[in-house]
This record gives C-alpha cells, sequence and structure tokens, in this order.
C-alpha cells in the first residue's frame, strides 16, 4: 500500500494543460496538409499519391481552369503529398484541431488558369505548369532550351510541327516529292 | 525437385519430400515463393489427408486458409491452407487445392483440423464454396440479412460500392450449445461488448452461475476491406489501407501486407528499413500490452493500478508520436521500405523514453501482482487447455500462457528480428489469465530491449528500394507478430498495379474460436476477464442479455452491472430474475 502512494506522489501531474494552453508536438508531426497555391504547379502529383483520394484534380467544362481540390474529411495524414511534390507546395502542419460545424468547411479548392495552344486555341495544359517547365529549360539553356518556344503548342500541334520540320529536312525543296 | 547436393535442401523441402513419401503422387507441384515458402498443389481429394498429415505429422499449425477466385486465370477456384512448420524444417508449407467451378465442392478439412473451421465457413461466405463434411455450416463473415447466392468476393459477383438490399428484418443465426445439461440459461452478451469498444454477440449457456459452454457471432463491423483493396487502390496504397485494419496494432498488418508484396516479387527491403519496422512494430507493441495490463487491474478492481498503467502508456504514445509523426496508424510503410528514417536525436530520445518505461513500469507491476485480488481473480480462471491449443491454432499471449511457445518473431525470424540475440519466446504453463498476463509483462520488457537493440545495431544507409520488376499474378506470404499473436497476410497483385486477392488475417481470427473452451466451466462473473484476457480485437458489449431457456425469461445487464460484477463477485445482477 504504501509503495502504491509511493508512486503516486512520485508520478505526480499525468496531465497537461490543453486545451487552455498549446499542446506541445515534435517536429513531423503530421496534421493538417497546407496547400501553398502560389508555389503549386499543378502537376497532379499528389492527386496520384493520395490513397484515400482527399486530393482531387478536375477540368472545368469549358476546360478553362483546372481546379485543384482537398477534403479533410478524407485525408488521412499520410503525407504522401508531401513527399511527391516536386516543389514543396504541400506540406503537413501541425494543425490538428479539424472539428467545423459545416461539412463543406472541411474542403478547400483552388482553381487554376489552363493554357491555350498558340496555333489552334485549343488549352492543353495548366498555364503554371507550362511557365514552370520553361523556367526550368531556360535555366538549363543549351539544346534543351532550343525548342523552349515549342512550350506554347498543345500536344498534336507539337507534332504536326515535329513532322512538318523532320519532312523538311529529309526533303529539301526541289527534292523528289 | 529432388536438389542434387542434399545439404543446400531448402526451407520446406523436408517436409515436401515426407508428402511425396506418404502420399505417392500427390505432389502435383511444389513451387517456392520466397526462401522458406512453398506451395504444393495436391488433388482435391487428398487435401484432408495431406493437411491434418502435415498439421500433426510434420509439427504444423495452421494460421488461415485462403479462398482464391482463380477463374480467370486457371479457370478454377483455388483454396491455399497455409501452414507454418515449427518443430523441425522452419518454414512456410502452403497446401493449394484446385476446385472444380460447376460442383464448387471440396472435403472439408475440418473434421481432421479443427483450426480450419473459421476459414472454411468463410470460404462459403465470400466464394459459395462448399467444404462437404463441414459440421458447422453457418454463416461466419456475411450479416443475416445478406441475399442467398451473393458471393462478394466472387471476380464476377457485384461492384464494390453496392449495397443489396436486405433479405429479412430478423436476425436468425443460430447459436450452438455443446454441452449435456438439460436445465441451462443462455445469457447473450451483446452484439456491443465489455472490453472492447467494438460489437460481437455472446451467448452464455450457465447453469446457476457456472458457464457450461458459450457461442458467439462476431463480423458485425466487417468492413469489406479486401474487397475494397482488390477494386479500388493501387497496390501500393494498401498499406495505408492495412494500417486502418486495427487500431491497435495497425502497423503489425501494414509491414505484414507490404512483406507478403515484397516476398512475392522478391524484393529486397534495405537492412535499415527493415530494422526500422521491428522497432516500429515493438513500439506498437508497449502501448498495446500497457492497455491489456490496465484493463487487467480494472477487471481486478484496481483501479488505480488501472490509471497509473494508462499514465505510463502515454509515454509508448509520445514515443510513437516521435517516431512516426501520429499516435497510431503510423504509415510509415511503403512497398520496399520505410518513409521515415529514426534520426540520432530521436535515438536519444527513444533510449530515454524507453528507461522511464522500465522503472516504471517493473514497480507498477510489482504492485499489480501483489495485489490480493490479482492473484485471486486470475489464477486458475479461463484455462486453456493446452491439447485443445495444439486443436485451434491459437496466437499470441493466448497460447504461449498454455506453455506453447510460438512466437513468430523467433520461429521464423523476420526484419531487424534475425539480428537480435539473448532473447526467446516467453511463455507460461499455468494456462490462466494469470499466465497470459505474465507472459504479456515479460514481452513487454523484452520490447524495450529489443528496441535499445535494434536501435544499436541498425546500420547507416538507405531506407527505401524502388529496385523491381512488377510480376502479375505471383503470391506469397507476409507476416508479424502483432501485440496479440502473429499477423498472416497473403497477397497475389493483377495484371493492373491492384491487389487480385488480398487476405489479411488478424492475430485475433486465431483465437476466437477457442473462447469457447476458455469460458467453460468458469462463472458469469469471470467472463469478462476472461475475453479481455485474450485482449481481443474486435469490438466492445455496451450490455448483456440474459436469457432463461427453461423459462424462457431474457434479462439484459449493462456494461456497469457486469463489470460491478466481475470486480465485487457479489450481488449477481442475475439474482432475483426468476431463477
Amino acid at each position: 500500500m504504501f509503495k502504491l502512494f509511493r508512486e503516486i506522489g512520485k508520478a505526480g501531474d499525468a496531465t497537461v494543460g490543453y486545451p487552455f494552453e498549446p499542446l506541445d508536438l515534435p517536429d513531423g508531426f503530421r496534421g493538417k496538409p497546407e496547400h501553398n497555391e502560389k508555389l503549386c504547379i499543378v502537376c497532379g502529383a499528389c492527386a496520384i499519391a493520395c490513397p484515400a483520394n482527399a486530393i482531387t484534380m478536375e477540368l472545368d467544362d469549358e476546360q478553362a481552369y483546372q481546379t485543384w481540390d482537398i477534403s479533410y474529411g478524407r485525408c488521412i495524414f499520410c503525407g504522401r503529398c508531401q513527399e511527391v511534390c516536386p516543389v514543396f507546395a504541400i506540406k503537413l502542419t501541425k494543425d490538428f484541431e479539424l472539428a467545423v460545424l459545416n461539412k463543406a468547411d472541411l474542403s478547400e479548392s483552388c482553381a487554376y488558369e489552363t493554357a491555350k495552344c498558340k496555333r489552334c486555341g485549343k488549352p492543353y495544359a495548366v498555364a503554371k505548369e507550362v511557365e514552370y517547365a520553361r523556367k526550368v529549360l531556360t535555366s538549363v539553356g543549351g539544346p534543351a532550351a532550343a525548342d523552349v518556344e515549342m512550350l506554347d503548342l498543345c500536344l498534336a500541334c507539337r507534332r504536326k510541327a515535329d513532322a512538318l520540320t523532320f519532312q523538311e529536312q529529309a526533303r529539301p525543296k526541289g527534292g523528289a516529292r | 525437385m529432388t536438389p542434387k547436393n542434399p545439404k543446400t535442401q531448402r526451407p520446406g523441402e523436408t517436409h515436401v519430400q515426407a508428402v511425396r513419401d506418404t502420399f505417392p503422387g500427390a505432389v502435383l507441384d511444389a513451387t517456392w515463393q520466397a526462401a522458406d515458402q512453398v506451395t504444393i498443389t495436391v488433388p482435391t481429394d487428398m487435401l484432408p489427408d495431406v493437411v491434418e498429415f502435415l498439421y500433426y505429422g510434420r509439427g504444423g499449425w495452421l494460421p488461415n486458409m485462403v479462398a482464391n477466385d482463380e477463374r480467370a486465370i486457371k479457370g478454377c477456384y483455388a483454396l491455399y491452407y497455409l501452414l507454418s512448420m515449427e518443430e523441425s524444417d522452419p518454414s512456410f508449407v502452403t497446401v493449394r487445392a484446385e476446385i472444380d467451378p460447376h460442383s464448387m465442392e471440396y472435403p472439408s478439412v475440418t473434421p481432421r483440423v479443427p483450426a480450419c473451421v473459421w476459414s472454411e465457413r468463410e470460404a462459403y461466405d465470400m466464394f459459395g464454396l462448399r467444404a462437404v463434411g463441414l459440421p458447422d455450416e453457418r454463416r461466419l463473415v456475411l450479416p443475416d440479412d445478406w441475399p442467398q447466392n451473393l458471393y462478394p468476393l466472387r471476380k464476377d459477383a457485384m461492384d464494390y460500392r453496392k449495397r443489396p438490399a436486405p433479405v429479412t428484418d430478423v436476425e436468425n443465426y443460430s447459436f450452438l450449445y455443446e454441452g449435456n445439461a438439460e436445465e441451462t440459461t443462455q445469457v447473450p452478451m451483446g452484439p456491443l461488448h465489455i472490453t472492447s469498444d467494438e460489437p460481437g454477440h455472446f451467448r452464455l449457456f450457465v447453469e446457476g452461475e457456472e458457464i457450461i459452454d458459450a457461442d458467439y457471432r462476431l463480423f458485425y463491423v466487417h468492413r469489406g476491406m479486401e474487397k475494397v483493396a482488390e477494386s479500388r487502390l493501387n497496390y501500393d496504397a494498401v498499406t495505408f489501407l492495412a494500417d486502418r485494419i486495427c487500431g491497435i496494432c495497425g502497423n503489425a498488418h501494414s509491414v505484414a501486407y507490404a512483406e507478403a508484396v515484397e516476398n512475392a516479387q522478391g524484393i529486397e527491403v534495405p537492412i535499415r528499413a527493415q530494422y526500422v519496422r521491428s522497432i516500429l512494430l515493438e513500439v506498437e507493441r508497449l502501448h498495446s500490452h500497457l492497455l491489456n495490463l490496465g484493463l487487467v487491474c480494472h477487471y481486478c478492481g484496481f483501479d488505480t493500478g488501472f490509471q497509473h498503467f494508462f499514465r505510463v502508456r502515454e509515454k509508448a504514445m509520445d514515443l510513437a508520436v516521435l517516431l512516426t509523426g501520429a499516435r497510431k496508424t503510423y504509415g510509415l510503410n511503403l512497398i520496399g521500405g520505410v518513409r521515415r528514417d529514426i534520426l540520432d536525436e530521436q535515438k536519444l530520445a527513444t533510449v530515454k523514453f524507453v528507461r522511464e518505461m522500465r522503472n516504471e513500469v517493473e514497480a507498477l507491476v510489482d504492485m499489480l501482482v501483489s495485489t490480493a485480488n490479482f492473484e485471486s481473480r486470475t489464477a486458475g480462471v479461463g484455462r486453456l487447455d493446452p491439447s485443445i491449443a495444439r486443436d485451434y491454432s491459437p496466437v499470441g499471449p493466448c497460447v504461449r500462457g498454455s506453455g506453447i511457445a510460438r512466437d513468430v518473431r523467433f520461429d521464423h525470424p523476420f526484419d531487424g528480428y534475425k539480428y537480435l540475440t539473448g532473447l526467446k519466446t516467453r511463455s507460461h504453463d499455468g494456462c490462466d489469465v494469470q499466465s497470459r498476463t505474465l507472459v504479456r509483462v515479460e514481452e513487454f520488457m523484452d520490447s524495450l530491449t529489443m528496441i535499445e537493440q535494434l536501435l544499436e545495431g541498425a546500420p547507416a544507409g538507405p531506407i527505401q528500394t524502388e529496385d523491381w520488376q512488377y510480376t502479375p499474378h505471383k503470391f506469397a506470404l507476409g507476416y508479424t507478430e502483432a501485440p496479440r499473436g502473429e499477423d498472416m497476410h497473403w497477397a497475389m497483385v493483377g495484371d493492373n498495379q491492384k491487389c487480385y486477392r488480398w487476405r489479411a488475417k488478424a492475430a485475433t481470427y486465431s483465437n476466437w474460436p477457442i473462447l469457447r473452451y476458455m469460458l467453460r466451466g468458469n462463472t458469469v462473473a469471470d467472463a469478462a476477464i476472461i475475453v479481455g484476457s485474450m485482449d481481443p480485437c474486435y469490438s466492445c458489449t455496451d450490455r448483456v442479455t440474459v436469457v432463461d431457456v427453461a423459462k424462457k425469461s431474457e434479462t439484459i445487464l449493462t456494461k456497469d452491472q457486469l463489470e460491478g460484477y466481475c470486480r465485487r463477485r457479489t450481488h449477481s445482477p442475475l439474482a432475483g430474475k426468476g431463477w
């Protein structure tokens, strides 16, 4: 019996002040994912990696905008999105107080403009992704940057342009048709 | 198949040879899936003979049987009886039999090896494969209101999102009574029960206060995870779903699934990742065993102890947050390794946590065992006879409390456990609640030692590999020792980057069938502590119904009444209810 009382005395206060004071959490705690929409290039890596389909991407009917959505109700806080993001645009925070009164508050959404093909005018990718690719190619320079203006074309037009260039090289003007 | 040099025999080879010698012509095919995993295909009518021979004749234990709809690959259904060979030549021998898709029948193995009973019942529920001669043909997994002839895991059966309309409004499950006494009273506990927070319906057949027999119905919370994994998730995301099989030992499932796929695909996990996996498995055991020790205190009426075990358990939870970023559902496994390394400062903090927990738990255990109630409430209570244990292949502290030292960490060392020194399987031979509790105490201390050894021994290096070729339709086993016993996963990936079949066997699946024998001969007041000593991983009964068969009367006991009775052992809540 004495041992027990001694143990109780030794244990002291086992509780913490939370919620009246902040809870101390170690670094690396996996809480609410925070999306930095400025850094995001809308590549879709997170949406593919997300095991719970909490992150989804959709194109609107006119194909003018690509939306990026996250539902904190579906999120399992695994942090795969953070792992696969090439530009560090998503990060798990220490925030774990996610209760809301309105279900709609559990999701966040942002829309990104799509880029239109310079030749045919059809939307082909998200503008930010195209800009990111342009920046990377230009900074690498050399042969990688040689065809950088091709980024403004959609896949179909690029193929056509490639084919025409090839034709020009293979059959110089005045050659056999 | 016979090797030229007998010295270089593969694990399992002796068992295959023994089957060949005993049943000439029975082995149609023998292939190795991993170094110590062999599958032999036998004719369907030889199935009971071969499984019985391996089980009783060669020291095998049967964790599970997996049914699979292989019509798309081989034009038939197939059954895989998984046997863990633990006496000589430790290995896994899987007995495979093909089933004709027209007759849909096979001879039941259960009359020879009782451990198959749940698996064979499940094979009928999920695939409609009928075990001829199975003594117990009741439904196991599917609810009473599920339509006949809809077998959810058949490939052509249904979409995973479909929910068939209920076909009946009343419960029609019949509980089996195996006793001899005629004047019995039925005491149903559940579907919502005493120890864990999940549903299960127990029916105790009592004579006065003594339990003569017990039967139960579970799977009220069957979530159809295997179907979801096969339909919706890619095979590499299933580790996260496996993490959610259990709220207490999810990591053990996640590792088991990952290793099933890794074994099948021949993926070599980096050694550091193997160490990290083992460390996390042991961290999980720490909090789980402390939870159960706390509950034992609770049932002995030593609630102060309960509070203190839970106070120390909080340290185990903090340790988990530190190492994984979450208290539970660690989510750190990927096919090919783990996602987070253990850094130097985390290592130091872990060592500190371990030291603190060791001191505190030693003091608490000392107090628990010196409590007068502990001895009287647990010694000789809930006896699991070793011969019953041999028949039903239970796992974990349950079987180890009956003097049978089975522990997959030592029987088939995997991951970091291969590198441990100076530890062995813990067992006690009291066969009662006390023995099971003492096994848990010792295992807890061993876990602390393991964590220290593993942290110290982990070599530097990568924690993930991406170096493998995906080959469809290969299958293998993955296994871990969860706090409650071995988790056994069987996985076959398909040609669409998804699981073709995934069978996840939780530890308690192997332990439920023996509960009936553990309850027999005890009093109603002991029911809660017996169920608790199994540390069941299902769901908690919130209320208990008492039925007097002779008088056709029925009484519902609340959880508080039953728990209170368990502590006081006087003022039976059944008194004055008409018998």
